[in-house]
């Protein structure tokens, strides 16, 4: 074999075994990180309300900022953040909707928690009884919170029990352009 | 399902777990430094295979039947006789042994076997191509194992389809061999005093979404077929396959309760109460109302105003507080498992449990395997290059009679069947058995 044709074989085989090699370590790295995240495109869904009705993501962020809350009955932080985001919401929603995506529980358990609250909650609730939204967005632990703005573009997200700053905060990033 | 290991490892094992974690010990065959290695593994193969195949093939291309005679006195196998009368026979019983000869003036070249040559290069093709395989089984599309559970009665969608599918669970089902069946495996199945199952079944509907536009919106279900998956028996569809891998009746379904006064006499029927979606009120009798007041699926405590706290969501230890109204009263009392406890004071009645039911839930199992074809194939090439590595025989046997009649052999492996191959040629045209150096 010539020289060259030696050292182009060799250059070539040495450069697609270390792509090859690449393209699987990302495919792998990335294949259980499909996380919703900042930056990302919120997923639309549509789901049946508390009420009655449907409610669907693009319909509501049309016109206004979305903050996704999801969050079940049985979880403290979830119950304990309620009455704050309430307090705010009745401050004034012209700009933003909160839409509380309760995590497959049952409206037994859903209106036995209300009744448990001093004031009515006002903002909707929306039911995911097969977890679809919740696997779409890949939501981990509860309550995890969704800034949406009103581009459709994930602003803001949080995994623990929010302090009435970082429902301001929310408030402020989901209304901003 | 399952514990997360991130944390298990952690928690459990300190700064060991987590270097653990980190190198990826807890799903070792793709963690990122074993594919590192295992690319590294089909670089050398590809390079050993060039490196080596080539020259091989250029050297067992033009080969010479013309060798110096102290070639021949190195060759573990050799012969030297005065007379090279009998040559002729020599040659033709070579051939008639299935020896291809190369001539060159009186030069012979006897060879047979070669291909044992290749065999380890045709087994590093097997190889590559089994990690090829192995490499798209990472790429997206390529590769699905995931488990599917369905509690008896529920309908789920099928996942890695975008919601295109969806399953309904009608029925599990799990048969015993039955003991008194007449046949002569009646007398093992009661010596060995345990149930064993002879069928684990799901009989299941299979639909197809017309709507999937939507996250979350109701599917417009079109069904597709009814069909039931054993063991080994799996459902087909698209390039997927749906097994039958396991069950699960951990999960309590429903509670039955017997409403009963003061003197443990029975008022009314049993209720039950179902406890995925309890209803609020059960009329036990004529103006006897049981009203749930407040349900904890999981337990936990109450809280300071007097409601109910869970734990979990998932019913593991449930409790109620029960309301006990007639046309004169109304009463409270909460109700544990093994435990009651009266909130009012001087109640006319008690609820006494009655009895539980589980949910029979189907663990199914989706898969997908589109390497399979390549690795199988690479895995038969693999073996068919060990064969022929292993066990067929390169002899070359080489003659000439520039001085007499001189022979000599050699062989990539079993020299005793080579001499098998000559000694009875040499006998034949009357010279002596060849010599073996090494014997």
């Amino acid at each position: 074999m010539k020289k060259t044709t030696r050292s182009i074989l060799r250059v070539s085989i040495i450069l697609s075994i270390i792509i090859l090699l690449g393209v699987t370590l990302w495919f792998n790295l990335t294949s259980d990180k499909k996380t919703v995240q900042v930056g990302d495109e919120a997923i639309d869904f549509q789901l049946e309300t508390l009420k009655g009705g449907p409610i669907q993501l693009s319909d509501v962020n049309l016109e206004k900022g979305v903050i996704l809350n999801f969050w079940g009955t049985w979880c403290k932080p979830c119950r304990e953040e309620m009455p704050d985001m309430n307090r705010i919401y009745n401050e004034g929603h012209d700009d933003y909707e909160i839409i509380a995506i309760n995590v497959s529980e049952d409206e037994q358990q859903i209106n036995q928690f209300l009744s448990s609250l001093d004031e009515k909650l006002d903002f909707p609730i929306a039911l995911d009884r097969n977890r679809d939204v919740t696997k779409a967005y890949q939501v981990g632990p509860l309550p995890t919170t969704i800034a949406i703005n009103k581009n459709g573009i994930v602003v803001d997200k949080k995994e623990y029990q929010l302090t009435v700053d970082d429902i301001y905060s929310f408030v402020e990033q989901s209304t901003s352009e | 399902m399952g514990a997360n290991p991130q944390q298990y490892y952690t928690e459990n094992y300190g700064t060991l777990g987590k270097i653990y974690i980190e190198l990826g010990f807890h799903n070792l065959y793709s963690s990122w430094w074993f594919i590192i290695l295992i690319g590294l593994l089909a670089l050398s193969l590809i390079a050993a295979s060039i490196d080596r195949g080539i020259p091989l093939f250029k050297s067992l291309k033009n080969q010479r039947a013309k060798k110096h005679p102290s070639f021949y006195k190195r060759q573990r196998l050799n012969l030297h006789q005065g007379s090279s009368r009998n040559t002729a026979d020599v040659v033709e019983g070579l051939k008639k042994k299935g020896y291809k000869v190369k001539e060159d003036d009186n030069h012979y070249l006897f060879e047979k076997g070669k291909l044992s040559r290749w065999g380890p290069y045709i087994n590093y093709f097997g190889l590559i191509l089994l990690l090829f395989g192995s490499m798209l089984r990472f790429f997206p599309g390529m590769y699905v194992d995931e488990l599917i559970y369905i509690t008896e009665g529920e309908t789920v969608q099928v996942p890695e389809t975008n919601g295109k599918y969806y399953v309904k669970n009608n029925k599990f089902t799990i048969d015993i061999y039955d003991e008194e069946s007449g046949t002569v495996y009646d007398n093992t199945l009661e010596n060995i005093n345990e149930t064993v199952v002879s069928n684990y079944q799901t009989d299941f509907s299979f639909y197809e979404n017309e709507n999937m536009d939507v996250v979350g919106s109701a599917p417009d279900l079109q069904k597709v077929e009814d069909y039931s998956v054993q063991v080994n028996h799996p459902y087909r569809f698209d390039l997927f396959e749906i097994y039958q891998a396991s069950y699960d009746n951990s999960q309590m379904k429903s509670m039955t309760f017997q409403l009963e006064d003061n003197d443990d006499k029975p008022v009314g029927e049993p209720f039950t109460i179902e406890l995925d979606n309890p209803h609020q009120n059960y009329e036990v009798v004529d103006g006897v109302n049981v009203n749930i007041r407040a349900y904890a699926p999981d337990f936990l405590e109450i809280d300071e105003n007097g409601a109910l706290i869970s734990e979990t969501p998932v019913a593991t230890n449930p409790a109620f507080v029960f309301e006990i109204f007639d046309s004169e009263s109304s009463e409270l009392s909460l109700i544990q498992i093994m435990n009651s406890t009266d909130i009012t004071e001087n109640n006319k009645y008690n609820v006494k449990f009655v009895e539980n039911k589980n949910h029979w839930a189907t663990v199914l199992t989706l898969k997908k395997d589109l390497t399979m074809p390549l690795i199988a194939t690479g895995f038969v090439i693999f073996l068919v290059g060990l064969f022929i590595g292993s066990y067929i025989n390169h002899r070359r046997i080489w003659v000439n009679t520039d001085d007499g009649f001189s022979i000599s052999a050699h062989t990539n492996k079993n020299y005793f069947g080579l001499k098998k191959d000559i000694n009875p040629v040499l006998r034949e045209s009357g010279y002596d058995e060849i010599l073996d150096r090494d014997s």
